[in-house]
């Protein structure tokens, strides 16, 4: 049975990757190669995620954090940054605000892991839960005791008003000039070219 | 009645590993490295390497055969013969084309960023890889077969618009900038189409299991089963993965006469090839995907319990019936691509989103909409008694 030290291999391989690509993320002085190094972070995670045998979950974090959120992101520094963009000598406000956060937050989960009393599951219990996704769709749709479906429903709702606002706030003109101004082809602008 | 034609359709056809239930799997390359590790380290490293050059050479012949075919029905299409001088009609043609793109200069922008530069064609090379792993060619012909194969070819495709972003932005170019930002707003936006359409599919089937899903259709393709919806879920798969892949009507991103090359403007010599064999390996994929999803995979054309004509489809034998309608279906959707690229004119942005936004998207809810009414009436044909 070489199955445990292979799982232990590529845990260290994925831990260890993570741990150089964000260092990256947050020492880079450009910020597309910091995105870059966050895709890395997040594909690491996900692997680690897949290492536990949680198949299902590893393709949701590579599906909306790297296909969505990094994207996202990517786009952001594009339209915004002019050419290369370096991170210039931070202000002195800044360093104090950005250092108070960082200490707050590795408080915060220095505390949560201390305090934390991590439940290692049996051999059984991980068997019985590789079969993902069926089980996740039952228990997020399910309105028995174990079911999530009043905290699903709370949070569609929140990415709905989410979205509404995203298009309130795009929508530059009144409803009625918008068709003036596609036709006109102001898309072509580069910063219209996403919307 | 399944019951019936449940044995013969074994008997004329055991590659089929859904035809019965006592049938055992052929397992996949994955698999098969799984279980030699129960042995030993080296032979799940045969496995391993096996898989890795399989994929390899099918993406190198892939880029070699689609250029050739590409070049040879543009050239149909328009009254012409198409590359016709090296080699007897030309077949040498991409072969030349290869050596050559092998031995140009790579040529990099003095002041783009050059890490991310050299990076982004890798990356669109790797999401293309990734995805030819899960396609199903023919029972164990697949190098993985995971139980969330349609979560994982939905997170795999959104890398490849990482690398067409990363190349464009890195040119430091403002046409590759721009082909970059309009592929990577198309592909984000016609990649919710595209999950739509599948998930159809995958509520017919009730798994998401590439291997599941073909073994679903036993009784039929899903595109017949489905009635209506499943119909509209293969036109918007094929839009969508039309748009996804960046081909005309949608091939804005390289729009030549306004963006001169799009995003790999600046790319040349091996680089540039990586890019264009991420697109030829592409078209393949996409195409291999519609026929798992909508068109059987490697099963052959049946009609429910319809035994003298089912008899018929089954007369090839075992081992080449796979291949054999896989690469026919296959081949057939890539010709039909090809065939769009050459009938319908280029679109403009602005419509183009309009077309996602404001057709698509919301004829792909209310399809799914329909679509889970049909399965939970079980209103669709030969209903299985699974």
């Amino acid at each position: 049975m070489h199955d445990g030290a292979i799982s232990t291999v590529f845990f260290y391989l994925f831990a260890a990757s993570s741990i150089a690509l964000a260092l990256g993320v947050v020492l880079g002085r450009r910020l597309l190669r910091s995105a870059i190094c966050l895709i890395g972070v997040l594909g690491s995670s996900a692997g680690l995620t897949l290492v536990l045998g949680f198949e299902f979950v590893a393709g949701i974090q590579v599906l909306v954090f790297i296909g969505g959120i990094v994207v996202m992101l990517l786009f952001a520094i594009m339209m915004t940054s002019q050419g290369h963009t370096f991170e210039q000598q931070p202000t002195l406000r800044r360093r104090v605000a950005g250092a108070t956060v960082a200490a707050a937050f590795f408080t915060v989960t220095l505390s949560a892991y201390l305090n934390a009393d991590f439940p290692v599951p049996t051999a059984e219990q991980l068997a019985v839960s590789h079969e993902g996704a069926d089980e996740i769709g039952r228990k997020l749709l399910s309105n028995q005791g174990d079911g999530y479906i009043v905290p699903f429903e709370v949070i569609s709702l929140l990415l709905l008003s989410a979205l509404i606002g995203g298009i309130v706030i795009a929508r530059k003109h009144a409803p009625e000039d918008e068709e003036s101004d596609q036709d006109q082809g102001l898309a072509n602008h580069p910063s219209d070219v996403g919307r | 009645m399944n019951l019936i034609s449940t044995p013969l359709l074994a008997q004329a056809d055991p590659a089929s590993a859904g035809a019965a239930p006592s049938m055992e799997r052929v397992p996949t390359v994955s698999e098969r490295a799984a279980e030699a590790l129960q042995h030993g380290i080296w032979g799940a490293a045969f496995y391993i390497v096996i898989g890795l050059v399989a994929v390899l050479i099918v993406v190198s012949v892939l880029g070699l055969v689609m250029s050739y075919i590409e070049r040879k029905v543009a050239g149909h299409f328009q009254c012409r013969l198409g590359p016709m001088r090296v080699g007897p009609h030309g077949i040498l043609q991409s072969l030349a084309d290869g050596i050559k793109l092998l031995f140009k200069e790579g040529i990099e922008p003095g002041h783009g960023d050059k890490v991310i530069f050299i990076g982004a064609p890798i990356f669109s090379i790797t999401a293309t890889i990734l995805l030819l792993a899960i396609v199903p060619v023919a029972p164990g012909i697949q190098v993985v077969d995971m139980n969330v194969g349609v979560v994982y070819i939905a997170a795999v495709s959104g890398i490849g618009v990482m690398g067409i972003l990363m190349g464009g932005w890195s040119s430091d170019n403002k046409w590759s900038l721009l082909g970059a930002m309009r592929a990577g707003a198309q592909m984000i936006s016609y990649e919710i189409s595209l999950t739509i359409a599948i998930l159809v599919v995958v509520m017919f089937s009730g798994t998401l299991r590439v291997s599941e899903i073909i073994e679903s259709q036993q009784q039929g393709w899903w595109i017949w089963r489905g009635h209506g919806v499943a119909i509209v879920a293969f036109c918007l798969y094929l839009i969508a993965s039309t748009a996804e892949l960046n081909r005309t009507p949608f091939d804005l991103p390289e729009g030549e006469s306004e963006l001169t090359g799009g995003y790999h403007t600046e790319y040349s010599g091996l680089r540039f090839s990586f890019f264009f064999l991420a697109e030829f390996a592409n078209l393949f994929v996409f195409s291999a995907l519609a026929t798992t999803f909508f068109l059987g995979g490697w099963l052959p054309f049946h009609i429910g319990d319809y035994e003298g004509f089912n008899r018929v489809m089954d007369i090839l034998p075992p081992v080449i019936s796979p291949l054999f309608w896989f690469g026919i279906k296959c081949t057939a959707l890539i010709f039909l691509l090809m065939w769009f690229r050459w009938t319908f004119p280029r679109l403009r942005m602005d419509q183009l989103m309009r077309l996602e936004w404001k057709v698509l998207l919301p004829f792909g809810f209310a399809n799914l909409i329909l679509a889970a009414t049909v399965v939970l009436t079980g209103l669709y044909f030969f209903p299985t008694a699974t």
